[in-house]
């Protein structure tokens, strides 16, 4: 189809406001809802946008304001984000799972006055603070329920908060288009936190008429029609899922849909049949994960079909060819199953995606393609495009993009430097932008190469990559990677920066060790007792000596360690995104990471763990570490 | 300016005002046999409260449970239901007037799934005849639809849409236990029966079930009787506590006073506190 003209149409109301009008009997959007998937027709969504906008203007929203939305992904959040947009506020995503010091954080940062909260978890979260956010005067929610209880001068309900909307409206009818009218393409729209897998997020401020020429940009690689559907399940304050569903639904018309809850959404997915997905490498990992172990429990002659339908479908995928036999037989159901038969675009990004898990769904005909990008840059600017075999790479940069390699060793592997037109304006309230230099270039701080194609190549943060006391450099990253496609490893941490060898804190994958114990009848009552257990580290054992073979001698992991609980964000471990935070693993496991290199077998650590709640306990545990031949196995 | 701050640790403030007396037993003595398993016990439930009654093992709390939703008929006594003497109690009179129940150990249709376990919770309320029901026309239509809304919503509120369609037995015991919740909900009752709605579950199990417990009580108004061990769950959340003991009312007050009281620390808790 044709992108709508982006010179008429520069901010993104003025394109709701088209949408809304020309075409507004089309659906727009799907919500499930009490077991019933509803849908939203433009028109529809257009009248909710008003509503809610003219709200915001009766809270004293100002054009330039901040205003701040958490919650659950649903239409109204969408709704929300738009109608800031149309009275010239900016909008800023907070995670769901966000915890009151980090919200009071970015709360403060934006000067955020008016808060939209989608129930009283969210709101909890936000009284439990006080007066430690001065600015916010306004808290809506959406979902009254358990909210009886509070007396808060600054909470207003939804209907109250529409009602006051319709007020306005109905005093001043061309209110909301004068708003809208008063847009420019030069306003800034969004503020999207960074990754911060090193400090406190910092937020980009991105420009209407920019962010929307950089997804137009991407639509070119990668189209998409009114008549297609996309799952709405990564968190929308994310990068990406803003690029989707905030701009790209607009610019294409693409049908997003909402499912009922995080638990429902894989479930939900399959009764839409999306055309378009994009899901986080952990995802991807865990869908993977999920189907081998449905097939442990299958009877013969399914696993019989599975592991033949794999091994046909990955050795032709290795040629450049399909193979009838195992699509006939086991892909065609499979990706039934998963909900992936009317795909035609499946991405992954965020983080890097192990190439075996990648393999993994290729062969199984579902056209994944690795997307690399950062906030700063409007999300993703290079693209796989689907052709070819190509398991590494991150593809070509779009139309506009620059792209070169800085400091590049003798194997072309530098840090990845780039820019284009329509990146971020700069950080809010803050005048240096550190990483981009005075020719507007962005130095990402990744590390990776061009290939004879001239696609990117990942490898990893250039930080991240690490030189033993003998001199081999390696990728954590990539070693990491490899180890996540074993079902049995949820997280892994690989170390060796410095040291003598390499070695790994690992994290059982819960659900899959524990239907292993129950079949091989190994006792266990928790997470960290299963963890602890002799025949796990046999089984994660032989795991490692699987990934050892592949990789050279001086890359294997020597010694490792299962870990007594699962990385967590809560513990800030690992980024919101589910990234791993490398310097608090060193800084918290140090006593571990020693005891690994001291040589000891096993070592005793009292670890301070934070609850879904905020509350935080501790955990005395005793782990044991393993030793692996690293000589057992010699290179062929 | 922050209402909750006022609120001591462990309290809550109350969304709701508790009324007047909803159900009264007078009384009430049940013998199986030369089993005394009640002597002369009286207490009432006021509208909108939640009530726990407790004791140690064999005490007679299941039965009196049994007794007021007409599952024993005790030898002496007498039951006031909204006001109403009742010689006695029958099973089908409470389900039609809105006292709901759960069990001890649960008792739901292990091969049904979860949604359909909770539509059974609104058969009370459903009037079409086996064939309209059968061709699915006019008046069944139409009700299935309105029950069925009314089921997804708890379903919502109690947050089992994951597990909409698995059959029950296949959940786990704390799940099967907020659908045995979800199917005594759909009745819509006014009072609710909690036969140890928390027995068998970890921390956060128990957590969960307190919070729909308080939202059960808070969003839908509907007053709970609860049989519960676990002292920091009564605690925490009833207004008003029934002590048995050997079939006798040992005591009957605020948690604060039961606490207190020496006769309930002898006879339940068994040691005297610092």
């Amino acid at each position: 189809m044709d992108l709508p003209d982006l010179e008429r149409f520069d901010t993104l109301p003025k394109l709701l406001v088209h949408n809304g009008t020309q075409h507004a009997a089309a659906v727009a959007m799907r919500e499930k809802d009490l077991g019933i998937w509803h849908e939203f027709t433009w028109g529809d969504v257009l009248a909710n946008v008003r509503t809610i906008a003219l709200a915001l203007t009766d809270l004293e929203v100002r054009r330039g304001d901040v205003v701040a939305i958490i919650g659950r992904n649903r239409p109204n959040w969408l709704w929300s984000e738009w109608a800031v947009h149309a009275v010239g506020g900016l909008s800023l995503g907070l995670y769901e799972d966000v915890l009151g010091d980090e919200a009071a954080y970015l709360l403060n940062y934006a000067e955020s006055r008016v808060v939209v909260c989608e129930d009283e978890e969210q709101v909890d979260k936000l009284l439990e603070l006080g007066d430690r956010i001065p600015h916010v005067a306004w808290i809506v929610y959406h979902d009254p329920r358990g909210m009886r209880k509070y007396a808060d001068p600054r909470l207003i309900d939804w209907g109250a908060f529409l009602a006051r909307g319709a007020v306005v409206d109905a005093s001043d009818p061309a209110r909301f288009d004068r708003e809208v009218a008063a847009g420019k393409g030069g306003d800034a729209a969004i503020l999207c936190t960074t990754s911060g897998t090193t400090s406190h997020p910092k937020l980009a401020v991105l420009e209407h008429g920019r962010f929307m020429r950089h997804c137009a940009r991407y639509l070119e690689r990668d189209p998409r029609e009114p008549t297609d559907d996309y799952v709405c399940m990564l968190p929308l304050p994310w990068i990406m899922e803003q690029v989707y569903v905030a701009v790209m639904s607009l610019l294409s018309r693409i049908r997003v849909n909402f499912p009922e809850s995080g638990e429902t959404a894989m479930h939900d997915m399959r009764e839409i049949g999306p055309t378009h997905i994009l899901l986080a490498p952990r995802v991807w990992e865990q869908t993977a994960a999920d189907v081998r172990a449905r097939i442990m429990d299958a009877n013969r002659a399914n696993r019989w079909l599975f592991e033949t339908g794999m091994r046909r479908g990955i050795d032709a995928l290795e040629q450049g060819r399909r193979d009838w036999v195992a699509d006939a037989l086991t892909f065609r159901s499979l990706k039934d199953r998963l909900g992936f038969r009317n795909v035609k675009s499946a991405a992954t990004g965020g983080a890097a995606l192990g190439p075996d898990t990648f393999k993994f769904f290729l062969a199984m005909g579902v056209p994944l393609r690795q997307l690399y990008g950062q906030t700063e840059l409007c999300g993703a600017y290079t693209l796989q495009d689907g052709s070819g075999i190509d398991f590494d790479s991150s593809g070509l940069p779009f139309t506009e993009v620059e792209l070169r390699i800085d400091h590049a060793d003798a194997n072309g592997v530098g840090e990845i430097v780039t820019r284009h037109p329509n990146m971020f304006r700069g950080y809010f309230k803050v005048d240096e932008t550190p990483d981009v230099d005075a020719e507007g270039w962005m130095h990402t701080g990744d590390a990776g190469y061009l290939d004879d194609a001239g696609r990117l190549v990942v490898i990893d943060r250039l930080r991240d990559i690490a030189t033993t006391s003998g001199g081999d450099r390696f990728s954590p990253q990539y070693i990491e990677n490899k180890l996540k496609f074993s079902p049995y490893v949820g997280e892994c941490v690989v170390l060796g920066d410095g040291r003598a060898f390499l070695s790994a804190i690992l994290c059982i994958r819960f659900q899959m060790v524990a239907k292993w114990a129950e079949q091989k009848r190994v006792g266990f009552t928790t997470y960290g007792n299963l963890a602890a257990n002799a025949q796990t580290y046999d089984l994660i054992a032989g795991e490692v000596a699987k990934v050892n073979e592949s990789l050279p001698p001086a890359q294997r992991l020597r010694r490792f360690l299962l870990l007594f609980k699962e990385l967590d964000a809560d513990d800030g471990e690992l980024t919101r995104t589910r990234k791993v935070r490398r310097a608090v693993i060193d800084q918290r496991y140090a006593p571990l990471i020693d005891a690994i290199y001291a040589g000891t077998s096993a070592v005793r650590m009292d670890a301070e763990v934070t609850f879904e709640d905020g509350r935080k306990g501790t955990i005395d545990a005793l782990m044991a570490i393993r030793d692996l031949a690293a000589d057992a196995v010699e290179p062929a | 300016m922050d209402a909750t701050q006022e609120v001591p640790a462990g309290r809550r403030l109350r969304a709701r005002e508790i009324g007047d007396v909803l159900l009264e037993v007078r009384d009430i003595s049940l013998r199986f046999g030369g089993v005394r398993a009640l002597s002369n016990v009286s207490f009432d439930v006021r509208r909108g409260e939640i009530r726990a009654i407790i004791g140690p093992n064999g005490a007679g709390k299941s039965s009196m449970l049994n007794v007021i939703n007409g599952f024993y008929q005790p030898q002496e006594g007498q039951i006031v239901w909204q006001g109403e003497p009742l010689r006695k109690m029958r099973p089908h009179f409470a389900a039609a007037n809105g006292i709901a129940r759960t069990f001890q150990n649960i008792a739901l249709f292990k091969g049904m799934s979860t949604l359909d376990n909770v539509m059974t919770g609104r058969m009370l309320k459903m009037h079409a005849t086996w064939f309209e029901q059968m061709v699915y026309l006019g008046r069944a239509r139409r009700e299935e639809i309105e029950h069925r809304r009314y089921c997804e919503t708890i379903i919502d509120f109690l947050e089992i849409q994951a597990h909409r369609h698995t059959p029950v037995g296949k959940l786990p015991y704390g799940l099967q236990k907020r659908v045995e919740l979800a199917r005594a909900l759909a009745a819509e009752p006014q009072l609710l029966l909690l036969d140890e709605p928390m027995a068998g579950m970890n921390v956060e199990e128990k957590e969960d079930m307190c919070r729909f417990v308080l939202d059960v009580n808070e969003e839908f108004g509907t007053t709970v009787a609860l049989i519960e061990h676990d002292m920091g769950v009564v605690m925490d959340i009833s207004d008003r506590v029934v002590v048995l003991d050997y079939g006798e009312l040992l005591a009957d007050g605020t948690p604060d006073a039961v606490r207190a009281d020496p006769d309930v620390i002898a006879a339940y808790l068994g040691v005297q506190p610092d």
